[in-house]
């Protein structure tokens, strides 16, 4: 008999196999080879399984695009208070409802006073200005023409420059109409439309309240802002106002600052002339409210901040759900597959790559559904960006698409080891 | 080193074994003479509980040299098909040695069994055991996929085995597209392509009619004169007869070790 000569026969160790880390890139595109192929050949199937992931994955990017497009929105048309604006006003507009009512009964309205005590009193302010409204707008007339709920806005003359309005024809209120208490007015375009549509407003009489006011300027459009028109304004000087209107008019003071740290310094130092001048003690809260464009966009975050919780409660349960149905869609299919896997395994396929095949399987079909969601959810956003107000951002994109295959990759986990686990033997003597 | 009458018959067909292994461009641990398959004592018992073991295999020992065409025979329940098991690495024994190719592959770990499995044994199945949704290039170089083989490569050799078995013109076909003939010729080119050092044939013209298996079994004796070593297991005696030595297994022991050729 032969005998065995070579001292290599008593190695019996393997050395690591040669170009095993090219192995790994060729094993693994077989395995989304074979992914895709079971994705075509189970169109229906497919569909179904992934249902909940694209159901999660379009809920949370539509909900993210909506609050994006309100986002803008809001910067654009509510929070545009101007730049490094803030404002005095009797009340805070980021309170709750019961704060609202304690403050209805605590707090008391910015009258012309405080205003020219701040004005005396604060140092290196850009601007500083005041408005006050009527509530319930005015009844505006010019000749035949007649127009209700007109916003009636008392101004100083440098509101021009600290708010949102901008001199389109003629000009604003000055120095002079403020001292003279002059029955001057500057209109918003909605007026200007509807009472001059072919005539020069300016040095024309209208009635605001029955009252004549001449018109010395026209504003520029603005726009709407939830589908309320921002032009339906007519403006007149602060002292007019108290004079024929309001003796004691409720302000707002506007204080716009030089830039964004500046705001900082001058809004504390308001609060702290305010609460002396109040008397208010040290352990009370304000009897007043300091608004600035970022108050507002901080309320708008906390409403949408529950808005978010309440969709990413919905997208977890959704992306549950559809990570189990795809675990047992794969446990089915690698009952169905058990012959293929021995076969695979005869022609030497180790356990990892049994293991890869099916998880890789499994993340790419719900990557498909999270590809689907993301897809339905750009329509979706076109769509109600028709009649509101959606925009896509790329983040939402990005962890609708992670999240869908992190899902796939979670629950695809317990049928590839059941998968990668079959014994050989067994697996071969299963039916195709 | 070989003694006995066949010598130079066994050394001329060993000669030309090196040939083969030195012309694939697989590195080669073996000695370019000797033993392909040497097996100690094998033992394989099932445990079914309550202290009744299945004695599958009862010691085992052969040999088997490169360039051999050997027929393991039995009826059905002698051990054949377990005895397969533990020559193509499908499974481990119980007890006993095991050495293929001058590796003692009996006490390897899964892994390390497939990959002995991808690079040494070449599979050929009664029941074909094709990827019904791959087309037959596609299965061919399937073993070369898990071997980590670039693509170009992969057809290459694929090609090159399907040319071997003069199916060439039929790579793309999926196998529902085949005959019976044309499936196991898929099935032995896919044996052949990473160039293994035993092809193991089990009952291979079982599915096939007799002219058919005929053609196969000329197919596999094509092989062994290209210096394969080919192993066949089955119960007929009319497929052992086409080897030239055949080892009878009954009741889990070799009863019987002829050379018919």
């Amino acid at each position: 008999m032969a005998v065995l000569s070579q001292p290599r026969v008593l190695l019996h160790k393997l050395s690591p196999p040669v170009g095993r880390s090219t192995g790994v890139w060729v094993t693994s595109r077989e395995a989304f080879w074979i992914a895709l192929e079971a994705l075509r050949a189970h169109k229906l199937r497919s569909f179904l399984t992934l249902l909940g992931v694209v159901i999660a994955t379009t809920t949370l990017i539509v909900v993210m695009s909506v609050i994006n497009g309100m986002n803008r929105y809001i910067q654009d048309h509510i929070a545009n208070l101007g730049a490094n604006v803030f404002i005095l006003y009797q009340f805070n507009w980021t309170t709750s409802y019961e704060e609202f009512l304690k403050a209805l009964r605590r707090n008391k309205a910015i009258r012309i006073e405080d205003f020219e005590f701040l004005r005396d009193n604060i140092k290196g302010y850009k601007n500083i200005g005041a408005e006050a409204g009527l509530d319930g707008g005015a009844e505006v007339k010019y000749k035949g023409h007649l127009m209700h709920e007109v916003n009636l806005a008392a101004e100083t003359p440098n509101m021009i420059d600290i708010g949102q309005a901008k001199v389109e024809s003629g000009r604003y209120i000055n120095d002079t109409d403020y001292a003279h208490e002059s029955m001057v007015c500057f209109i918003g375009q909605d007026l200007a439309d509807e009472f001059f549509p072919s005539l020069d407003p300016i040095d024309k009489e209208i009635n605001v309240r029955g009252i004549p006011f001449r018109v010395i300027g026209v504003a520029a459009r603005i726009g709407t802002t939830f589908g309320q028109s921002q032009d339906k304004f007519v403006q007149i000087p602060l002292t007019t106002f108290k004079k024929v209107f309001m003796a004691r008019p409720e302000l707002a003071v506007n204080v716009q600052a030089w830039d964004a740290q500046q705001m900082m310094v001058l809004e504390d130092q308001v609060r702290a002339l305010m609460r002396a001048r109040r008397h208010i003690p040290y352990k009370e809260d304000d009897n007043f409210g300091l608004n600035a464009s970022d108050t507002i966009m901080a309320m708008w975050h906390q409403l949408t901040a529950s808005v978010f919780a309440v969709t990413v409660g919905i997208v977890a349960v959704f992306m549950v759900v559809g990570g189990i149905v795809i675990m047992n869609i794969m446990l089915a299919s690698v009952t169905e597959r058990t012959h293929e896997i021995g076969i695979r395994k005869s022609l030497g396929a180790r356990r990892g790559d049994i293991l890869m095949q099916f998880i890789i399987e499994a993340s790419l079909m719900a990557l498909t559904g999270g590809a689907t969601g993301v897809l339905l959810s750009l329509m979706i956003s076109k769509i109600v960006n028709i009649f509101f107000t959606s925009s896509v951002p790329l983040n939402a994109v990005l962890v609708g698409l992670v999240l869908s295959t992190a899902v796939g990759l979670f629950f695809g986990i317990y049928p590839a080891s059941k998968a990668a686990n079959l014994e050989p033997i067994e697996a071969l003597r299963t039916e195709a | 080193m070989l003694d006995g009458p066949e010598a130079s018959g066994k050394e001329t067909r060993i000669a030309m074994g090196t040939q083969v292994a030195t012309s694939s461009t697989q590195v080669s641990m073996a000695p370019p003479v000797g033993v392909m398959i040497r097996t100690e004592d094998l033992w394989k018992t099932y445990d079914m509980g309550e202290a009744i073991a299945v004695h599958a295999l009862s010691g085992v020992t052969f040999e088997l040299e490169r360039g051999e065409y050997v027929a393991i025979m039995g009826p059905s329940g002698s051990g054949k098909s377990t005895l397969m098991n533990l020559i193509g690495c499908l499974d481990t024994p119980t007890s006993g040695k095991y050495w293929l190719n001058g590796r003692l592959v009996s006490e390897l770990s899964d892994d390390e069994l497939a990959y002995i499995r991808n690079k040494e044994i070449g599979f050929v199945f009664q029941t074909f055991n094709l990827l019904s949704r791959a087309s037959a290039l596609h299965n061919v170089e399937l073993p070369l996929v898990y071997s980590g083989v670039p693509a170009k490569e992969r057809l290459e050799k694929a090609q090159e085995a399907l040319r071997k078995v003069d199916l060439i013109e039929r790579m793309h076909h999926k196998p529902n597209e085949l005959s019976g003939g044309q499936r196991q010729r898929v099935a032995i080119a896919r044996a052949l392509v990473n160039n293994p050092s035993i092809i193991l044939a089990d009952e291979p013209t079982g599915n096939l009619d007799s002219a058919t298996g005929e053609e196969i079994m000329g197919v596999f004796e094509r092989l062994y004169e290209g210096g394969n070593t080919i192993v066949l297991v089955t119960h007929e005696h009319d497929i052992a007869a086409h080897a030239h030595r055949i080892i009878h297994v009954r009741d889990g022991k070799i009863e019987r070790d002829e050379t018919v050729k």
